[in-house]
């Protein structure tokens, strides 16, 4: 007992207390608009290679405009790696939740995005209980409990996840959301009180992601519940579950 | 490796797999069908290191039951009701699996030819019934408590002693194996990864050993140990995730926080060896992706590192007198059930069966590199706490080793457009939680008409079920966590 502790003592704060933590260099993160020009839809080497159908590419009169849906983007990095001009480059940051889903468009030239919730959360003050809801192939689950390690620690935010959608504040959704939990899901909302906010967690809780489209009828929790909070990649980095849990606390950008 | 199709007929297919299953050395690979209109049965022989692909023409949509004498086949016969229609003659407990009440009674998402002499009946369920003085139901799920993926479990107690488990899955059928027939092949991989992410490096590794037997290509020599490192990567990392979940349970914190720190340390290989936490898109048809070479060497000392600090956390749990006293004796299977259902992995080599796909069959490295193998006969969490502990050390030392051995060269074989025709693909690998099994189809065009993949949670979650029986409501969770079983990758 007194040597774990000791040992415990002995490998000091392994907590990240950085306050806008980026991915280190060499990690594929989503992807960005680069600040090349593109050369148009004569190349579209990046739309040919997606395997969801994230990109388009639209000429106007003056430019070429990407246009990139981080809502179907599952972060395979085919496009960076395939596009000659650098015009989609790897992001390597981490604050990517949005509150408007067609916030995850992004076009070239677009500014980062103003995110304010659309409702009144007052009420939760300092503090959030999160109800999780899995409906998925365990990749934003295994991200999810990560947020909870020594490294990431979720609860110094007040930020705390329960066993009960009766005392729970947000509800937290990962994977496409597939027809048997549709029931379960709709269940889990309505046992919640009021104001309840929903959090999609991931590519396929946001669109259904490689799933969407099929007879299971795996195509992300919008058709089901009204979403507040979106945050996509395939998985999210932890920090980025972070920053959409700290959204729906804060309510907006301060 | 490529298989020929062996025409069997159902009489002679009943009779051989049940003598199949008395040797020694055969195994169960996975029965499904390619359109509805016939059985196919994968059987291995891990003496020759061979396997054998069974085709039974159907004549409409009934065959005999096989579970009465292969209790096994109980899931795939299952499966192959809800999937393609098919009846088994004689199944002693026949119920949906993958396609709950809410799917139409006529959907029969991967049959060609629907040709069903009754009438489709509403897809209800009726959980196995205990009667007796004192016996109560504990209804759990689907949504559990924490962040784990849905299923749902019912108990039937007496008193605080478990009677009955019976599991119900399906919750997260996303129909994957259909949608793996409808993208294009190079895009496969995308989906064969999120059958089950946990085991992403394992599934886009099975999926390209299948492919790349199609096509009969190779990947090259530099890109098999790469592959070999990102598994033992991922097996490291789960098996210290699952012994931190075990020490959590046991209400063990100091060493479960220690290890959810390390599982991060753990990550950062992955990191380092593929760009990505959980080795998304790493592993391709014809090598790697990703070109970690200026890595390596830090990806040696991290794993060096990772090593002296799993020591002491390590030596804290085996050496706790009231965490020992936990697990052993807990949540046993006997060796003899765990040969009759075939149960695979930590499990399976918790309850005395010796069998490691990574010493016969070909992936990444293996078998030319032959890591150490654990067994353990007590069958209790325990044992498989142990076949962790020690899976995770040889791992931590075949990486470095195997870092050391990586040769020079191309990471990609240039692959064709498109894939061989008429043939049969298999890819078997030892992903962290056992033998996994992607098996796919094309037709005389090379295009891909059936993927079946078998998630080595398809045998071990019956040895749950199980496990449980005789033991302690409080119990459970302990059992739950020393099998890790996966929902996703059973469901598809």
């Amino acid at each position: 007992m007194f040597k774990l502790l000791a040992y415990l003592l002995s490998t000091g704060t392994a907590t990240n207390t950085e306050p806008d933590p980026q991915l280190p260099t060499g990690v594929i993160g989503l992807p960005m608009i680069g600040s090349m020009p593109c050369i148009g839809p004569t190349c579209s080497q990046c739309k040919n290679v997606c395997p969801t159908d994230a990109i388009e590419i639209n000429e106007t009169a003056s430019a070429t405009k990407i246009e990139l849906d981080l809502g179907s983007c599952i972060g395979c990095a085919m496009c960076t790696r395939g596009c000659p001009e650098g015009s989609i480059v790897n992001d390597n940051r981490l604050r990517t939740a949005r509150t408007d889903r067609n916030d995850l468009v992004v076009m070239s030239g677009d500014a980062s995005p103003l995110r304010k919730l659309g409702k009144d959360n007052r009420i939760f003050r300092k503090s959030i209980s999160v109800r999780v809801v899995s409906t998925g192939c365990s990749a934003c689950d295994l991200e999810l409990s990560a947020c909870s390690n020594p490294v990431f620690d979720l609860e110094r935010f007040g930020i705390h996840v329960v066993a009960s959608p009766r005392f729970a504040d947000v509800l937290l959704v990962t994977g496409p959301v597939p027809k048997a939990m549709h029931a379960p899901l709709k269940s889990c909302f309505e046992a919640m009180a009021e104001p309840r906010i929903v959090m999609a967690v991931g590519t396929c809780a946001i669109s259904g992601g490689v799933h969407k489209n099929g007879y299971a009828e795996a195509n992300g929790v919008t058709p089901i519940l009204p979403v507040d909070i979106f945050v996509p990649g395939c998985p999210p980095h932890p920090w980025s579950i972070v920053d959409g849990l700290k959204l729906a606390m804060s309510g907006a950008d301060r | 490796m490529r298989l020929q199709r062996a025409l069997l007929p159902a009489q002679e297919r009943a009779e051989q797999l049940t003598q199949w299953l008395h040797k020694p050395h055969g195994r169960l690979g996975l029965i499904t069908s390619i359109d509805g209109s016939q059985l196919i049965t994968l059987v291995l022989d891990t003496e020759t290191n061979t396997a054998n692909c069974w085709e039974t023409p159907l004549e409409g949509n009934r065959y005999q039951s096989l579970t009465p004498v292969t209790p096994q086949c109980h899931w795939f016969e299952r499966n192959l009701w809800d999937l393609f229609g098919l009846v088994p003659d004689g199944h002693p407990r026949l119920k949906h699996n993958l396609l709950h009440e809410s799917y139409s009674p006529d959907l029969f998402p991967l049959s060609k030819t629907v040709q069903h002499d009754y009438p489709p009946a509403e897809k209800t369920y009726r959980f196995l019934e205990v009667t007796g003085d004192g016996v109560y139901e504990i209804p759990v799920g689907p949504i559990h408590a924490g962040i784990i993926e849905p299923a749902h479990f019912r108990f039937s107690c007496l008193g605080e002693i478990i009677f009955n488990l019976e599991i119900r899955l399906g919750y997260v059928h996303r129909g994957v194996e259909k949608r793996l027939c409808e993208v294009p092949w190079k895009n496969q991989r995308f989906v064969a990864e999120a059958a089950a992410s946990d085991t992403s490096s394992a599934n886009a590794l099975a999926h390209a050993v299948a492919i790349e037997s199609i096509l009969d290509l190779a990947a090259t020599p530099r890109a098999n140990f790469l592959r070999s490192i990102s598994l033992e990567i991922e097996r490291v990392a789960m098996h210290i995730s699952d012994l931190g979940g075990l020490a959590g349970d046991i209400g063990f914190l100091g060493v479960s926080s220690s290890m959810a720190r390390l599982r991060g340390n753990a990550l950062r290989l992955a990191e380092l060896l593929t760009g990505s936490r959980l080795q998304r898109g790493f592993i391709c048809p014809g090598g790697v992706t990703y070109d970690s070479s200026e890595h390596l060497s830090q990806l040696r000392e991290s794993t060096l590192l990772l090593q002296k600090d799993l020591k002491p956390v390590l030596e804290f749990f085996l050496s706790n007198q009231v965490a020992r006293d936990r697990m052993e004796r807990i949540g046993v299977v006997s060796p003899r059930l765990a040969k009759d259902f075939g149960l695979v992995g930590v499990t399976g080599r918790g309850s005395e069966q010796s069998y490691d796909a990574r010493g016969h069959f070909s992936h990444g490295v293996y078998p030319e590199v032959r890591p150490i193998f654990i067994v353990k006969n007590d069958g209790d969490v325990l044992a498989r706490a142990n076949v962790r502990i020690a899976e995770l050390q040889n791992s931590l030392n075949l990486i470095v080793e195997l870092v050391d051995l990586t040769p020079e060269g191309a990471l990609m074989t240039p692959m064709p457009d498109k894939l061989s025709g008429d043939q049969i693909g298999v890819g078997i690998v030892e992903s962290h939680r056992g033998e996994l099994i992607h098996l796919v189809f094309t037709d005389q065009h090379g295009a891909v008409v059936r993927y079946a993949i078998k998630d080595p949670s398809t045998n071990n979650w019956t040895g749950l079920a199980i496990a449980a029986r005789s033991n302690l409501v409080s119990d459970f969770p302990l059992c739950n966590k020393s099998f890790a079983l996966s929902y996703s990758g059973h469901d598809l």
